[in-house]
């Protein structure tokens, strides 16, 4: 469906692209559609997204089929960090740590408003979006997103996940993460949603 | 009337005995009185203890800066003490100069006044003496400057970008490490040492970013020490900077999982500034929806409560529950959780057809669902023995406490201020008041959900007997103006133009209507000074004081009943800090 | 199959068990350390607690009802063995092996009640100052 580039980046500046055998190009296609479908988030909410993500958990919207519905206590044993909720001063250098103090492979999710750029709190104590300190992975918008909202975030994540590139081992091998190009789902769709021309009234339920 | 005289009864006993106390009148007509400094502690004992009958409750205690208004005094504080016999508030606001005033600390007077004058120092800059322990509570340690104050940036992007580099990080989190000599406390008994467990603000237990660090003598916990302030939000300083209908949707995110009762908090108490009377239908309307965020809350509470406990299926039933409950809230709203459908003078628009069938479905299968629930969850021997008899407190400790809703029915005084003080037509609706006997954690979960039982019946009451009229009043001030004469009359466009963006200009003056959230009692206290937005705004949550009992409640259990008092208490993080 | 002095000969399963379960576990641990990925050193050490620093270190003196409980269980646990080990030659010890049994674990039965009663098992509750002052 859609492409995938590659930029391998050593220290931010584009590298060769490594010939790779065809047994470890397979292999690490192998791990990655593993990780994929493994994707254990770290039980961390901030504020009211934290329940629409919760709610994504429980049965009408199962994140289980997702392979996501272990959420993890410990940092160690979680690889995705969803902000669920607002930023706050008070909480940011806790979510740095935490952040820290999670294993290789880990993703994060930014969910709502309030974590993609501050929101509609445009005031002294919130930092206004977790990409100042975080590095971000898919942006989630919404006020806050519906559960199939996060859903969605959630399987564009597993789809950058099965296309991403890891080093096999930290001692032999190439180094370096690469990962496919992010996509906008705004651009993507909206050929599609500017052809709707019937909208629902809301005097009818 | 039996209130005006009594009103009255109240103003000549205070001037009476208290010669430096002056009346005022509010909007609201609560009484007011302007004490001054030296003389707040006699009129504070007076009140609790001589009058009668008397304020038990300290209702809320906070400050106003007055700097930028022109006034001849620097800042205000302001007391709001509670009476349940008179059913009414009083409001007492002692003047203050300076640049850091000093006030007398009421701690003697109410433990409780302890947190809400920590609150005031660190956002104000106001010192209270005598104060245990005055520190900051809301905004981090390393804070400088004080954010409600006038001269204070509101705005992220008018402070410094905000980074987090290595060193900034280690400094932070350095003066967050507990220091347990601060606090007075022991480190060791003769026989043992004492761990300091942090039960951090990312914890499952403590549902949402709550700090606790616990003092524990093995697996006992000697004391507790909660840290609030992750989640402020600076909603307050915001309603400075909005204008009187753009702060709605602020309110609903106040405490996130109420929605529309946080909006009717705000708006009622606007309402009584303006003096806007609310069509029959818009106020029906509003009892139904806010019955309905009562039932989602709940259900919440309800599925957390169990799960914390250990049993963890009873939560994805509630939650199939709820789901049911927001797909008529979004029908109604648009939204699921924050709908900002409430404006002022009514709502936003009118409900949608095809409403009635969605809410007689639900409430169809709601009643044989929660007689499952109870033999899930309430009735399981394992889930009574770690409540029952754990985190009980009896009234006078709660009202003293200021603790309210569920949590002061449970320890067996009956006050809902639905029941008591009405407001949005509640007077006109049938339902029973659930009580407790014990105040411990199996009470306060009784009677939440005896209380969906009741909230089921207030919405049969409003699905049979929905009013036809306007959904908004034709009060000049009702904010947006209804549309329908916006064509055909250049006035009322005008009218409709101004309102939607300049925003409506509400009278001087200060209101403040005391209701019955789904956590405990919510209040706005407004003051305006004519403007197109409020000077201060503030708001009375009520989780704020309920965690404020929280050492008390859990003295001498474990940390296994810790997490049942913590489930039971259904505070939510955004109502506390805002 | 027993040899001459009824001494088991195939002995040699057991290093081999063991010498596999020993390359087992010691492959799984080379290879996983030296699999993946290597995030930033420094506060990935750190033990967890929310996030925060913890305050005073784990080494504490206990309290002595953690000793109390762990001696009783050990107890506890001692006997099993020796409930096992009947078991293994049950049926050829026998009416009296069992009853010899049934004596032991009903002595350490009373015990157990004893030991609940006098309330060894329930954690202190006793009024601690905590010298908290505000």
């Amino acid at each position: 469906m859609s492409d995938s580039r590659f930029t391998l980046t050593r220290g931010g500046l584009p590298v060769r692209e490594l010939r790779k055998s065809f047994a470890l190009t397979k292999l690490s296609d192998l791990i990655a559609w593993g990780r994929k479908y493994s994707v254990w988030p770290f039980n961390f909410g901030l504020s009211c997204c934290y329940v629409e993500f919760a709610t994504a958990l429980t049965s009408k919207f199962d994140m289980a089929r997702f392979g996501s519905e272990v959420l993890r206590g410990s940092p160690r044993e979680a690889d995705l960090l969803v902000v669920a909720g607002t930023v706050f001063i008070k909480v940011a250098p806790i979510i740095l740590r935490l952040y820290q103090q999670m294993m290789e492979p880990k993703w994060v999710i930014s969910m709502g408003s309030c974590a993609n750029s501050g929101g509609m709190f445009d005031i002294y104590s919130v930092v206004q979006g977790v990409d100042r300190f975080l590095p971000v992975d898919v942006y989630v918008p919404g006020c806050p997103p519906r559960p199939d909202a996060f859903l969605q975030g959630l399987t564009m994540l597993q789809e950058s996940i099965g296309k991403e590139r890891r080093p096999l081992s930290w001692v032999v091998g190439p180094q370096g993460v690469e990962k496919p190009a992010a996509i906008s789902n705004r651009d993507r769709l909206a050929a599609e949603r500017r052809r709707a021309t019937v909208l629902r009234s809301p005097d009818e339920i | 009337m039996k209130s005006d005289q009594r009103v009255q009864e109240v103003r000549d006993e205070v001037t009476s005995r208290f010669p430096g106390v002056n009346p005022e009148t509010a909007a609201d007509s609560v009484p007011t009185f302007r004490v001054s400094p030296p003389d707040i502690l006699g009129v504070l004992r007076y009140l609790k203890e001589q009058a009668y009958p008397g304020y038990p409750m300290l209702y809320d205690l906070t400050a106003i800066d007055e700097r930028y208004r022109g006034s001849p005094r620097d800042f205000t504080v302001v007391y709001h003490l509670f009476s349940f016999e008179l059913a009414q508030l009083i409001r007492l606001k002692v003047p203050l100069e300076g640049e850091f005033p000093h006030i007398p600390s009421a701690v003697p007077v109410w433990p409780a006044a302890n947190w809400y004058e920590r609150e005031v120092y660190d956002l104000f800059g106001i010192v209270f003496d005598g104060h245990p322990n005055l520190r900051r509570i809301i905004m981090p340690m390393t804070w400088k400057g004080h954010p409600l104050r006038k001269d204070h940036p509101a705005r992220a992007t008018e402070l410094a970008d905000y980074e987090l580099p290595e060193a900034r990080l280690e400094e932070e989190l350095d003066s967050y490490t507990f220091n347990p000599e601060e606090w007075g406390m022991e480190r060791e008994s003769e026989d043992s040492d004492f761990m300091f467990l942090n039960m951090g603000p990312n914890h499952p237990g403590t549902h949402g970013l709550f700090r606790i660090v616990l003092q524990l003598d093995g697996e006992e916990i000697l004391d507790a020490v909660p840290e609030i302030g992750y989640h402020h939000r600076g909603i307050e300083k915001m309603a400075e900077r909005q204008t009187w209908h753009s702060f709605i949707p602020y309110a609903s995110r106040t405490d996130y999982l109420g929605g529309v009762v946080n909006d009717l908090a705000y708006v009622l108490a606007v309402e009584k500034l303006a003096g806007i009377d609310v069509p029959d239908r818009a106020a029906v309307m509003r009892v139904m929806l806010a019955e309905m965020f009562r039932i989602s809350s709940h259900l919440v509470w309800y599925g957390t409560f169990a799960q914390d406990l250990g049993a963890l299926s009873p939560i994805f039933l509630m939650f199939g529950d709820r789901e049911a409950v927001l797909d008529i809230i979004q029908a109604i709203t648009g939204a699921r959780m924050h709908p900002g459908w409430l404006r002022l003078g009514g709502t936003a628009m009118d409900l949608p057809n095809g409403w009635e069938p969605m809410v007689r479905d639900f409430l169809k299968d709601f009643r044989k669902h929660l007689v499952q629930y109870d033999k899930m969850v309430m009735r399981n021997r394992i889930l009574k023995a770690r409540t029952r008899g754990i985190g009980a407190y009896d009234a006078h400790t709660a009202i003293e406490w200021g603790v309210t809703g569920p949590g002061l029915r449970a320890a067996g005084y009956s006050w809902d201020f639905r029941k008591n003080m009405p407001y949005s037509g509640y007077e006109n609706f049938e339902f029973d008041v659930p009580v407790g006997q014990n105040g411990d954690c199996y009470d306060r979960g009784l009677v939440r959900i005896e209380e969906l039982v009741q909230s089921a019946r207030i919405i049969e009451q409003c699905l049979n007997n929905m009013p036809a009229g306007p959904y908004k009043s034709d009060h000049p001030l009702a904010t947006p103006p209804r549309k329908e004469r916006t064509m055909k009359d250049i006035e009322t466009l005008i009218n409709h133009f101004v309102g939607v963006t300049w925003g409506p200009v509400m009278p001087a003056g200060e209101a403040m209507v005391p209701m019955e959230a789904t956590k405990g009692s919510n209040a706005y206290y407004v003051v305006s000074d004519g403007g197109n937005s409020s000077y201060r705004t503030r708001i009375r949550a009520p989780s704020f004081p309920h965690l404020q009992l929280l050492p008390i409640m859990s003295r001498g259990t474990f940390i296994s009943d810790m997490i049942a008092i913590i489930g039971s208490i259904d505070f939510v993080m955004g109502d506390v800090d805002r | 199959m027993p040899g001459p002095n009824n001494f088991p000969v195939d002995v040699w399963t057991i290093p081999v068990y063991f010498g596999i379960a020993f390359l087992l576990t010691a492959a799984i641990i080379v290879i996983s350390s030296v699999l993946g990925e290597k995030g930033k050193r420094r506060n990935e050490q750190r033990p967890y607690e929310s996030g925060i620093n913890a305050t005073g270190s784990a080494r504490l003196r206990f309290n002595a009802q953690f000793y109390v409980v762990a001696m009783i269980f050990l107890v506890f646990d001692v006997e099993t063995v020796f409930v096992v080990t009947w078991a293994v030659g049950g049926k050829r010890l026998g009416w009296a092996g069992y009853f010899e049994i049934a004596l032991f674990i009903i002595l350490l039965l009373a015990t157990l009640l004893y030991v609940a009663r006098i309330g060894a098992l329930d954690w202190r509750r006793r009024k601690v100052e905590t010298g908290r002052q505000k």
